[in-house]
């Protein structure tokens, strides 16, 4: 924290208060009813309810299937983060840099954030549909006969390039805004003292542009993991089959399409716990690097 | 020089390609009759229909009541947009403010509570969060829709990130200056944070714009339709035996991206002032 | 077809109410999980009901995906909020039906409110699937459906080949429909085709406890029937020889390839023929769904998919009643023809069957009577329907095993073993879900 501070008793509390009671009520309280909901078998009605204790957990757990969508999650999670990530910056860094054009660029991509995530996902999987997609048609072109919804990696392929394009925006937007929070004299000191761009950029600007960087990096991992639902829904057309899901997708398709509310919800706790345990490892040892000043 | 320059134009009208030439299609599209999009997929060529489409999707009323139009599902979209960032602005600002400047034990506690919220989605709580809304008897209200989607991280989250790396020097000067908190927020901390302020406020946006199972959950009032469900709506139908009206989903979309358009186009006022007022 | 005709018959089926004298309209509501145009259909009707009497006022609401108002519908009953009529599609029915006081039974509640109520009046594939162990309507059939076998009568004519009845016909002229350059057979959903109705119409025991209609105890599926694997071996081996096209789980992406006019047989939907209509690029007829002359007493009607109304449990008499009223009306034969003909969806009446055969409306449209007659054809022992808990996931399980036989990553008969055992899993877990 800040070495300056202000030092009064009341106010802090004042002023996180409004925050604090929307997340206690909105947040708080309802995943309380899903923890406790993971130790029971239930009606979904509400007529009925078994305890088993920790048995929704030992089923998941020791479900070879459930290990599967891990894995499949894990590398969806990085390729996806790494991705638009890296694209995002290198755009950001561009679009900084040049004078004519500048404002017509930024608008164009950033209006891709608009696009709702369903069209998002028709529009991808339209690219990419087995019998008409254009990309298909590319790729079998190139010898590639690519078969989506048929083959397991062709298939991810096409929901990591989705999730990818739909992220771009959102990774360019905060870049750009940091990028444009970085005082001029600085980069002109630093064009002075440092007359290669790619060491300026990795020594000078990457360093400043940190905070926003950490704080990217969290979001999009949570992006990754989260949000994608939709993509993955449209992609496998609402039938998850032989194709890859991430864990999220299991949650929603076995808590809200499959009413199994015990089994999701212990889930939904270890999907908690493990992006918790994740996070917490990133603020010890990425943030300490992240300089703040 | 003018080599770089040249390289960095390739490296963006790629970018653009890449992200923007979907959308295109996207669009050209929407002109098409349905089965025609249905057997030859997306269209790079103007198609017929554009004028009868285009009135279909913004006057046509349609569900039971009548009252779903494109223009009142925009309306609806506008409020959801704009509701959640303004509250999301207003409230992660004030609580990063408090974690970031104020000598406060409690702060990384709060911090903490309010991080653990990016850990579990409004998606995979959604059926405990719909009982909660019940018993505060706020379905079918908009503060129903909006304000269960504040109780998250990002903006608290990012706030901090930006609050840590703005230089310490300024609050030492406010302080010898003689401002209190509540000056130094305003006339320092709020102003500096604009270009945050308009970054954050496009992605809540666009966020709450495009809400969906939420507000399918909350309303069942056809009043209450935004965009984005009109788009469900119509796409919905591809489980079942039946064909979509594509060209219309596609309409829809075109259409729901044209106000979170305008506020990007606003807030480059923004960003531009940013880069040519001097140093902070 | 005049609308005035059917309002005028249709007041008098709304009944006893309308005898009492004018009060205040009691408000009713029913979530569905149809969109488009068939959700538009649905609207139109509950207009239709609200001219047709000033009783009670229908309001129909959209609650997104059969999924998504199932489970809208649940969220909303645990809260107390539930609407009056809740649309459950056929995989969920074990779900609603079991959870007994969420619902009360179709036939009670129109008897209660005063109307007779006749089994029989139901076509033969439609009355026991939503009703339980002893044939009362839990449910009332809405939009209902069957899987036929749909023809590219141009690749028959040019193998010269007739559509065959039975799988055994089949595989004796797949060859010819290859040699013609067509991929014989193509299908769109495996699970609903080749494997529900697959125990249905060749009547074979689908589950224990009486396909699960008498106790959710102990029930277990029974998909390793040696018939069934067979069914699967046979399919694999097509597949291997090119007699049989599998393009994924997605229902589309299979229709596509006999719309394009490159497959010479599609197992759909009875209800597809609309779209078909529109994007077929080759004249196009329809049969039952084959069986096998190889297994006994098989040949019997199909279960019927797509989804019923419930009546929720919890609310005033008055607003139960507008609901029977409401239900008398939808089986009333007008409105079942005009929701056929406007959906496509099999009529539940015999009533209505006769009437569209009266209106000539087969003779226009041959297509349109394959489903209702694929359902008319005699009952069996283990045909009337299943009731499954936790089935939406039993399904899942089972298009991602029968993916990977496709993709040779297993083979049938260990797809069908390791369904057993996730789907055994389920339905015991589903068993302590009563408490």
């Amino acid at each position: 924290m800040k070495r300056v501070q202000f030092n009064r008793p009341l106010l802090p509390f004042l002023l996180i208060l409004p925050q604090m009671a929307v997340i206690v009520i909105f947040f708080y309280w309802p995943s309380a009813q899903a923890i406790q909901s993971s130790f029971y078998i239930e009606d979904p009605f509400g007529f009925g309810a078994t305890f088993v204790g920790l048995s929704n957990y030992h089923d998941i757990l020791t479900s070879a299937e459930y290990l599967k969508i891990v894995n499949f999650t894990v590398i969806f999670t990085l390729l996806v983060t790494v991705l638009s990530l890296s694209i995002g910056l290198l755009l950001a860094v561009k679009a900084d840099k040049v004078i004519r054009g500048s404002s017509a660029y930024k608008t164009l991509l950033i209006s891709v954030y608009a696009v709702a995530p369903p069209v998002a996902g028709l529009i991808g999987v339209m690219f990419f549909d087995q019998h008409i997609g254009p990309f298909v048609k590319l790729a079998a072109w190139f010898g590639w006969e690519m078969r989506v919804g048929i083959d397991y990696w062709d298939t991810a392929i096409t929901m990591i390039t989705i999730s990818v394009w739909k992220q771009i925006p959102y990774n360019f937007i905060f870049f750009l805004s940091g990028l444009q929070g970085i005082s001029r004299s600085v980069v002109e000191a630093a064009a002075i003292d440092c007359r290669s761009p790619i060491r300026r950029f990795w020594t000078v600007i990457l360093p400043l542009l940190s905070p926003t960087a950490f704080f990217l990096l969290i979001i999009n991992m949570t992006y990754a993991l989260f949000d994608t639902f939709g993509i993955i829904d449209t992609t496998v057309k609402d039938k998850a089959a032989n194709n890859p899901i991430t864990l999220v997708y299991k949650v929603y398709m076995d808590g809200f399409r499959g009413n199994d509310i015990g089994g999701s919800s212990a889930q939904s706790v270890i999907l908690m716990l493990v992006v918790f345990v994740l996070t917490v490892f990133q603020f010890r040892f990425i943030e300490r690097r992240v300089h703040y000043n | 020089m003018n080599r770089t320059r040249f390289f960095d134009h390739v490296v963006l009208l790629l970018g653009v390609a890449f992200m923007v030439g979907p959308i295109l299609v996207a669009f050209l599209t929407s002109t098409h009759d349905p089965y025609e999009i249905h057997m030859k997929g997306l269209m790079a060529s103007w198609g017929n229909d554009f004028v009868q489409t285009y009135d279909k999707v913004l006057f046509e009323k349609g569900g039971f009541t009548g009252k779903v139009t494109g223009l009142a599902m925009l309306k609806n979209s506008f409020i959801l947009g704009i509701g959640f960032a303004v509250g999301k602005i207003v409230l992660s600002m004030l609580a990063a403010y408090a974690i970031v400047y104020f000598r406060f034990r409690m702060g990384v506690v709060f911090f903490w509570m309010i991080f653990t919220t990016l850990l579990l989605p409004l998606e995979v709580r959604i059926l405990p969060s719909y009982e909660v809304m019940t018993k505060l008897g706020l379905v079918d209200t908009y503060s129903g829709l909006i304000v269960p989607l504040l109780a998250s991280a990002t903006g608290t989250f990012y706030f901090r990130q930006f609050f840590k790396s703005v230089p310490e020097e300024i609050l030492e000067a406010a302080r010898i200056d003689g401002a209190g908190p509540f000056k130094f927020f305003v006339d320092i901390l709020v102003p500096l944070s604009r270009n945050m302020m308009a970054a954050i406020f496009i992605i809540m946006f666009v966020y709450g714009w495009n809400q969906y199972l939420w507000p399918m959950l909350m309303t069942t009032d056809e009043g209450f339709f935004t965009l984005v469900r009109g788009i469900k709506q119509i796409l919905l139908v591809w489980v079942g035996a039946q064909i979509p009206d594509y060209n219309q989903a596609f309409a829809l979309a075109v259409l729901a991206m044209v106000p979170p358009i305008l506020v990007v186009i606003v807030f480059q006022s923004w960003f531009i002032k940013g880069l040519t007022e001097s140093d902070k | 077809m005049s609308g005035h005709k059917v309002l005028l018959s249709v007041s008098v089926a709304a009944g006893v109410l309308a005898s009492s004298a004018a009060q205040a309209q009691t408000d009713i509501t029913w979530w569905h999980g149809m969109s488009g145009h068939n959700g538009d259909v649905i609207n139109e009707i509950a207009t239709k009901f609200n001219d047709a009497q000033s009783e009670c006022s229908l309001t129909p609401v959209s609650k997104g995906t059969y999924e998504e108002a199932l489970a809208a519908g649940i969220a909303a009953f645990r809260s107390g909020e539930q609407p009056n009529i809740l649309q459950v599609f056929d995989a969920g029915a074990a779900t609603i039906i079991n959870a007994k006081g969420a619902t009360i039974a179709a036939e009670d509640l129109i008897k209660n409110a005063g109307h007779e109520f006749n089994r029989d009046a139901f076509i033969a594939g439609v009355r026991s699937f939503y009703a339980d162990a002893d044939g009362k309507f839990i449910g009332m059939p809405f939009n209902s459906s069957a899987p036929i076998m749909y023809i590219n009568t141009q690749a028959l004519e040019k193998a010269g080949v007739e559509a065959p009845k039975t799988w055994e016909e089949f595989e004796s002229i797949a060859p010819k429909l290859k040699e013609a350059g067509y991929v014989p057979l193509v299908q769109s959903q495996l699970t609903w085709e080749f494997t529900e109705n697959f125990f249905s119409r060749n009547d074979v025991q689908f589950a224990s406890n009486n396909n699960g209609y008498d106790s959710v105890i102990d029930t277990t599926i029974n998909v390793t029937a040696p018939e069934h694997v067979m069914m699967y071996d046979k399919l694999k081996a097509w597949a291997d020889e090119g007699y049989f096209g599998y393009y994924g789980a997605g229902w589309s992406d299979n229709q596509k390839v006999f719309e394009e006019n490159k497959a010479a047989l599609w197992i759909g939907s009875s209800g597809s023929f609309g779209g078909l209509q529109k994007t077929a690029q080759m004249p196009f007829d329809a049969t039952f769904l084959p069986y096998w002359n190889s297994i006994d007493g098989a040949g019997v009607h199909s279960f019927i998919g797509g989804a019923a109304l419930f009546a929720m449990a919890g609310k005033p008499d008055a607003e139960n009643n507008c609901t029977a009223a409401f239900f008398q009306f939808l089986t009333s034969p007008e409105i079942q023809v005009f929701y056929h003909k406007s959906t496509g969806y099999v009529p539940v009446t015999e009533a209505a069957y006769g009437l569209a055969k009266e209106q000539g409306y087969y003779d226009e449209k041959p297509v349109a009577e394959v489903g209702i007659k694929q359902l008319s054809l005699p009952g069996g022992e283990w045909n009337k329907g299943y009731r499954l808990g936790f089935y939406p996931q039993i399904r899942e399980v089972m298009e991602r095993e029968y993916g990977r036989i496709f993709s040779g990553e297993t083979t049938p008969a260990e797809a069908m073993e390791t369904i057993k055992n996730e789907a055994d899993q389920l339905l015991s877990r589903f068993a302590k879900t009563s408490g």
